[in-house]
């Protein structure tokens, strides 16, 4: 598995000025973006990467040999349901994983950007303390689930935005940290005598948004998202997943966004990997994950967001329940809810592969090219919406 | 007539309200803030028909189902089980419980860690009245129901060697092993993993239709109530703000704050739709004057300020707390299935 079957990216790197690329879903990328290393540039690349939990014969795989990249300024979503691995990979990735959470293999790759001296990358999973420590939250910058937790309960806010200034910004008064950090509270709409408040004074979209102006007080090239708004009411999180994309375009940082919501994701990233069980089951541009789903359990998933408008059908969801890390089915992991499971998925792993013809991936016997297999018509359903959902892939065709 | 005996009320909710005196931060010790956490909501509950309570948090929504359960005790309001007037002041009797069940929404928590699930199912078969020797085959009796085969291997089995969707599935067991007639779900499927979620709809539905249960499920998924309710009840700031039978209040909706809902909600088969501005941040915004809605409202217009609008009817058993809608007619009887009953036996 390696990064030449992502293609899109690829082609676009060598084909594409890089000028005409930088646009999102929800605007252009200001022309004043501060990034300075070329747009399209890969910006993460983790290969075979693999996390275990515990030790010995006791150790519990929770991410095998799992690959992702993503360009500059674009939205890699991760979907999976809990215990698939999501948050223990872009954990790992980061180096946040404690104990009894272990990298057991693979390399990522962090690019910073180029300058003069050439391009500087930073080996995550071997780097020391110290470097690591000069890429966090100035590079790479992480948004939790629970903002009460994240949040230190027994400071006022303005500390904690306080604290993060005084240690990488060590140039900056009083006066003009206090200002930045109202200027980013600004920024996720929020007054400045927020900064004199504790978190427990705020609501939960309030603190997820401090979170988030938190994330990005350094200016990052990266910020990861991990279920920023599942516990947020759903007006709430069209707020802050607008106000999240107006920045973006602003500040043209990447993203990687991780939900158990298919259909939030299928909106707004430009990317999708699907993980099960810790392995990564398929990838594709949002628009073709969503309108011609590959994998069985791609469909399924999509197929339990019961639809807002037409016919009101009776859905079957997935059968069964997601399985335990420790006993993992053998062969195709999915293979006892698969209900195009074959002799074949019972004893052999498949591996993720990209299909014939396309740029997308997927894990799964059904698609391997095999003659005797006929794939199921909602298996092989063509992406036809033209919609301008991915603006940057359409710059290529 | 024929409907009313294939459809009676099982559990009517008239004028429900629930205030809490809160202490106000920063002030004087003793100065107290009165938040009104229901207000005026009723509703019927009617045997294989699911309605649907759709709401944010702080809605209110909980405090209601907890209100018909009798574990909150109403400020004000009437309560009708099976015809019989309940004394909503008086404690909870194991008659009321042996009726209305209420299933919560985390699994994990609803069930005694350190026990079986013989124990957390058996034990409150016993106290309704099961003999010894009655309860374990009632206990498989309600498993076999919530599709968990074989039973005595999940009656054997401890919380945490279960997953959430079949803990779910116990919860509702065990809520189902005394037969209640009505079925009170808060959030039952949020705690779950997408890939079972459905299933547990499904179950729901089904107990509806095959046993005839009147189930309140409560959510803020607005997609699973309008994928197995018969009715959907929105609610904002403790208020009923639209209802309808049907789905016509997710496909037509009236109130500036269910179109405010159903635009925010993901829906990626149209990514180009406008969502509405969604105006003040929800939770600050709940006017203490007239609408509760109009701090957020596109549509405010002074009227919203001053006065509080009634239920106007906006369509076939479709109301809208909306000044937009004076034009319409005021409806008299708030809950829509007594509504509905009436008309069909006028006309029959």
């Amino acid at each position: 598995m390696t990064t030449e079957k992502m293609g899109v990216e690829d082609v676009v790197t060598t084909e594409m000025p890089p000028q005409a690329l930088p646009t999102t879903t929800y605007g252009p990328i200001a022309e004043t973006t501060h990034v300075d290393a070329p747009m399209g540039a890969r910006i993460l690349d983790v290969r075979n990467f693999s996390v275990d939990y515990g030790w010995g014969e006791n150790a519990v795989r929770a991410v095998d040999d799992v690959d992702v990249h993503l360009d500059r300024s674009k939205v890699l979503g991760i979907a999976g349901e809990s215990g698939s691995g999501k948050s223990t990979l872009v954990y790992a990735i980061t180096r946040l994983l404690r104990a009894p959470g272990v990298i057991k293999g693979g390399e990522a790759r962090f690019n910073l950007g180029s300058d003069d001296a050439g391009e500087h990358v930073i080996d995550l999973v071997n780097a020391s303390e110290r470097e690591l420590r000069s890429v966090r939250w100035s590079s790479i910058s992480i948004v939790l689930q629970s903002a009460l937790s994240a949040l230190n309960p027994v400071v006022r806010v303005g500390s904690q935005f306080e604290d993060v200034l005084k240690t990488h910004r060590k140039d900056m008064s009083k006066a003009q940290r206090r200002e930045r950090a109202a200027a980013l509270l600004a920024m996720v709409g929020l007054d400045e005598d927020r900064l004199d408040r504790f978190p427990h004074e705020l609501s939960g979209g309030q603190r997820q948004r401090i979170m988030i102006a938190l994330a990005l007080t350094l200016d990052p090239q990266l910020v990861i998202m991990d279920e920023p708004t599942t516990a947020l009411d759903v007006v709430t999180q069209r707020e802050i997943i607008s106000e999240l994309f107006e920045l973006r375009a602003q500040f043209g940082f990447a993203m990687i966004f991780i939900t158990h919501d298919l259909s939030l994701l299928t909106e707004l990233a430009d990317e999708i990997v699907v993980m099960y069980a810790g392995a990564l089951v398929e990838r594709a541009t949002s628009r073709e994950l969503y309108e011609a789903p590959r994998h069985p359990y791609s469909l399924g998933l999509l197929n339990s967001f019961p639809p807002m408008h037409g016919e009101r059908t009776e859905l079957m969801g997935i059968p069964g329940s997601p399985p335990d890390l420790a006993h993992l089915p053998t062969g195709c992991r999915f293979h006892p809810r698969c209900p195009y499971a074959m002799e074949r998925c019972t004893n052999e792993t498949p591996p993720l592969v990209e299909i014939k013809g396309t740029d997308r991936s997927v894990a799964c016997w059904l698609h391997v090219g095999d003659p005797g297999v006929t794939v199921p018509v909602e298996l092989s359903r063509v992406a036809t919406s033209s919609t301008n959902v991915e603006p940057s892939k359409d710059v290529t065709r | 007539m024929n409907d009313a005996t294939k459809s009676p009320v099982q559990l009517a909710a008239r004028n429900l309200t629930r205030h809490f005196s809160v202490r106000t931060p920063g002030r004087l010790l003793n100065a107290k803030r009165i938040v009104r956490a229901v207000d005026d909501v009723s509703l019927d509950l009617v045997a294989g028909e699911v309605v649907a309570v759709v709401g944010e948090s702080g809605s209110g929504k909980s405090v209601l189902a907890r209100m018909l359960a009798r574990i909150v005790t109403p400020t004000s309001g009437d309560l009708v089980l099976q015809g019989t007037p309940i004394a909503i002041k008086s404690k909870r009797t194991l008659a009321y419980a042996s009726q209305v069940q209420l299933v919560l929404q985390d699994p994990f928590a609803s069930m005694n860690p350190v026990h079986r699930m013989s124990h957390n199912l058996i034990r409150p078969l016993r106290i309704h009245g099961a003999s010894e020797n009655d309860a374990p085959a009632l206990a498989e009796a309600a498993l076999r129901r919530v599709s968990l085969e074989p039973p005595s291997r999940f009656l054997e089995s401890y919380p945490h060697e279960l997953s959430g969707g079949q803990l779910q599935r116990i919860s509702i067991a065990r809520a189902l092993c005394i037969e209640p007639k009505v079925l009170l779900a808060d959030e039952p499927i949020s705690m779950l993993d997408v890939s079972v979620r459905l299933g547990v709809l499904n179950l729901l539905r089904g107990l509806c239709d095959d046993d005839r249960l009147a189930i309140l499920y409560i959510t803020h998924d607005i997609a699973s109530a309008r994928y197995i309710a018969d009715s959907i009840i929105v609610m904002y700031a403790g208020q009923v703000v639209e209802q309808s039978k049907g789905t016509s209040l997710v496909d037509e909706p009236t109130h500036p704050y269910t179109q405010l809902l159903i635009a925010s909600v993901p829906d990626p088969s149209d990514p180009t739709r406008d969502v509405p501005p969604t105006g003040e941040h929800a939770q600050i915004a709940i006017a203490e004057k007239g609408c509760r809605f109009n701090p957020r409202c596109p549509h405010v217009m002074d009227r919203c300020r001053e006065e509080e609008p009634p239920a106007f009817i906006v369509g076939d058993n479709h109301t809208s707390k909306c000044w937009l809608y004076a034009d319409h007619e005021v409806a008299v009887e708030v809950a829509l299935s007594t509504r509905r009953r009436e008309g069909e036996t006028a006309t029959t």
